[in-house]
């Protein structure tokens, strides 16, 4: 059954691809071509911003009650990758800056401020978020900028914030600021300031960084001195900014790193094209085993880094009281997975990895813009760190012990309630998804030899969970902070590594139940993806039966020449 | 200041003071800093000790593990000090106790 939130959601990508068009058209404005070119200048393609301002983006950031499109997360990180498929910088610099800024307003921003950020951003206007400070880092408890408050509750803003997307053009800001000089986790405010409200005398944009990829985003530096805002900018109270931002990250973290995952299609697509084409040893390319095995592998990363996805955005909706440790799992291992598809599809490509245009152009820019992701808004040794203390909670509390999660958390196309703002945990004592995969052992089918291989990895995947169980229990406390050792760091990946089998098994099962997606209800691609994890971890399971490799390599194909995504949804695209 | 001669029973029998609490936390603390009990200041704010927001959250389901008390996550932000902590800890634990 296609339900109106799903209706809704495949009009838009339709609307969305039929005005962005086919990027390999060299007359298309918003091409390749023009964006390869845009890229070489360090600008965002004018005629891209227009056709995004056309389509109206924005409303995709405003939640529906405020007026804009915004009902569930997987659905905006499913819109956004038809912007990241053409260009990561487009869809950064356009777009979720301002997502990334709201996203602390709607979390706890009163009805006024909730209005007029809607507002702005249905208006076409932008808001930059302002977390960082060079000097800081991910340490952001030591941030230093400071808004000072007055005996009448206005506040005074001091100091400077660095490396802010959009800095200059936004029409607001979400200041992180400190608020109180004593050190803790109550010092600090966030803060939303309309740029027409300081005097433009008491602030001053920083120059641009230059940057390796997403070369067009115009990362610069806020310098207030002495500026007076009114007390009307606090966004929830007084102290509660590292709260809100902990909740806020959970949004945010979830749902980045799935829409990159359009920048790893459009490489995947590159050399899928190179590899049909190009004729080497009186073969094409695509016939020599090791870049056969390499594609499939690569389309397997991207389905292994969507169920993931799929089940951390989702989980902002059905389970906000876990989504801290899931958004982190997300953030941690999704661009890690495509950064190292990038790295292996780079050698299938050969030489022509190295050209800058062409045909094959748009490759390098991915290979140069994708790993913005892991550095910026939370690195990723950032988001194992915030998943390490939780460990050895978890490992008392939950493994082995918790209910499955809901069968929707696994169904990409299922309805979701409104997104619980304010229900979203700061840190989680349950995991649900894990206990999906220890209750789906029990359940598993195993007629055919593809369905054996699943079975068998899916209680390897159990097992490691009980050795990571039993190692956290162990972990002493000063292995739980960010100075952790390296270990502990490992154990955190090794979890985020389970939790991706979890997601690919419950994607699988929820697939086969439904029956509407005969591919992704086919035993054969979770067997290859969760090979793919457990070796990952290190084990060498049973070699998988041949027919798996086959059938993922033949959903390659078709979906490459009927111009499908490589992601669960298999959505038609315009070229 | 809390008296430190209050004494809180609890499920578990067990009897707790601010004192006693305090040397628990003071030697959690310590195994954090990898220095000895002595060096721990209970009226130094944790996070000068570098304890980050993170693993304070997690101070809390060591002490909901210790002591059997549901906590906010958020208290070792809101009782910054072992001092703070310790008296927070034993008014949590004298009403729960009242209540049960």
């Amino acid at each position: 059954m296609t339900t109106a939130q799903e209706v809704r959601a495949a009009a838009r990508i339709a609307e969305i691809e039929a005005a962005l068009g086919d990027p390999a058209d060299p007359a298309n404005p918003v091409g390749q071509a023009r964006l390869l070119e845009a890229d070489e200048a360090g600008e965002l393609l004018a005629a891209g911003e227009k056709a995004l301002e056309a389509l109206n983006l924005n409303a995709e950031f405003v939640p529906v009650e405020l007026g804009g499109r915004l009902e569930r997360i997987d659905t905006l990180v499913r819109v956004l990758r038809q912007v990241f498929r053409r260009d990561v910088a487009l869809g950064l610099g356009y777009g979720v800056t301002s997502f990334m800024a709201a996203v602390n307003v709607w979390t706890e921003g009163d009805e006024r401020q909730q209005a007029r950020l809607a507002e702005i951003l249905l208006d076409g206007g932008r808001a930059s978020v302002a977390y960082h400070e060079l000097a800081h880092g991910n340490d952001f408890v030591r941030n230093e900028f400071e808004a000072r408050v007055q005996p009448d509750g206005s506040f005074v803003l001091h100091g400077a914030k660095q490396v802010i997307n959009n800095a200059a053009r936004a029409d607001a800001w979400l200041l992180f600021s400190r608020t109180d000089d004593a050190p803790g986790s109550r010092s600090h405010s966030v803060l939303m300031v309309e740029r027409a409200g300081v005097d433009p005398e008491r602030v001053t944009v920083l120059p641009r960084y230059t940057t390796v990829g997403v070369r067009g985003c115009q990362l610069a530096g806020l310098d207030f001195t002495e500026a007076p805002v009114a007390a009307e900018a606090l966004v929830g109270s007084l102290g509660q900014g590292v709260e809100l931002a902990l909740r806020s990250f959970q949004i945010t973290r979830s749902a980045v790193p799935g829409m990159a995952l359009g920048g790893a299609d459009a490489a995947l697509r590159t050399v899928v094209s190179f590899a049909l084409g190009r004729r080497l040893y009186r073969r094409s390319v695509m016939e020599i085993p090791h870049a056969r095995a390499t594609l499939g592998n690569a389309f397997l990363d991207l389905l292994i880094s969507d169920s993931l996805s799929l089940v951390g955005t989702r989980a902002v909706h059905l389970l906000p009281e876990e989504t801290s440790v899931y958004a982190s799992a997300v953030k941690y291992l999704v661009p890690k997975l495509l950064q190292e598809t990038m790295y292996e599809l780079s050698i299938v490509l050969g030489a022509r990895f190295y050209v800058r245009d062409g045909e094959f152009g748009g490759f390098q820019k991915n290979v140069r813009d994708l790993p913005v992701l892991s550095l910026g808004h939370a690195g990723s040794a950032a988001c194992q760190a915030t998943i390490i203390p939780q460990l050895p909670r978890l490992a008392r509390r939950a493994w082995f012990q918790d209910a499955p999660a809901p069968a929707e958390l696994f169904q990409p196309r299922t309805d979701l309630p409104a997104i619980p703002f304010r229900r979203l945990a700061l840190a989680s004592g349950k995991d649900s998804l894990s206990a999906s995969l220890v209750a789906a052992v029990d359940e598993l089918p195993d007629g055919s030899p593809e369905e054996v291989a699943v079975q068998s990895l899916a209680l390897r995947l159990m097992d490691e969970l009980r050795q990571i169980q039993e190692q956290s229990l162990t972990l002493s406390l000063e292995d739980r902070t960010a100075l952790a050792s390296p270990a502990s760091f490992a154990l955190a990946d090794r979890y985020t590594v389970v939790l991706a089998g979890a997601a690919v098994l419950g994607v699988w099962r929820e697939a086969r139940a439904d029956g509407g997606d005969p591919f992704l209800a086919d035993p054969a691609w979770a067997a290859a993806a969760l090979d793919r994890l457990v070796r990952r971890l290190g084990y060498q399971p049973a070699a998988l039966p041949a027919s798996c490799a086959e059938r993922v390599h033949q959903e390659l194909l078709r979906r490459f020449e009927e111009h499908r995504s490589f992601d669960l949804y298999d959505c038609p695209l315009a070229g | 200041m809390t008296d430190t001669t209050t004494t809180v029973t609890t499920s578990s029998a067990q009897q707790h003071t601010a004192e006693s609490l305090s040397v628990w936390l003071v030697d959690r603390i310590a195994v954090y800093l990898k220095r000895s009990s002595d060096q721990i200041d209970a009226t130094v704010p944790l996070a000068e000790y570098g304890l980050d927001s993170v693993a304070a959250l997690s101070l809390c389901g060591d002490i909901e593990e210790d002591f059997d008390l549901v906590l906010e996550p958020t208290v070792a932000w809101d009782y910054p000090t072992i001092e703070a902590l310790a008296a927070h800890i034993l008014e949590e634990l004298s009403t729960q106790a009242g209540a049960a």
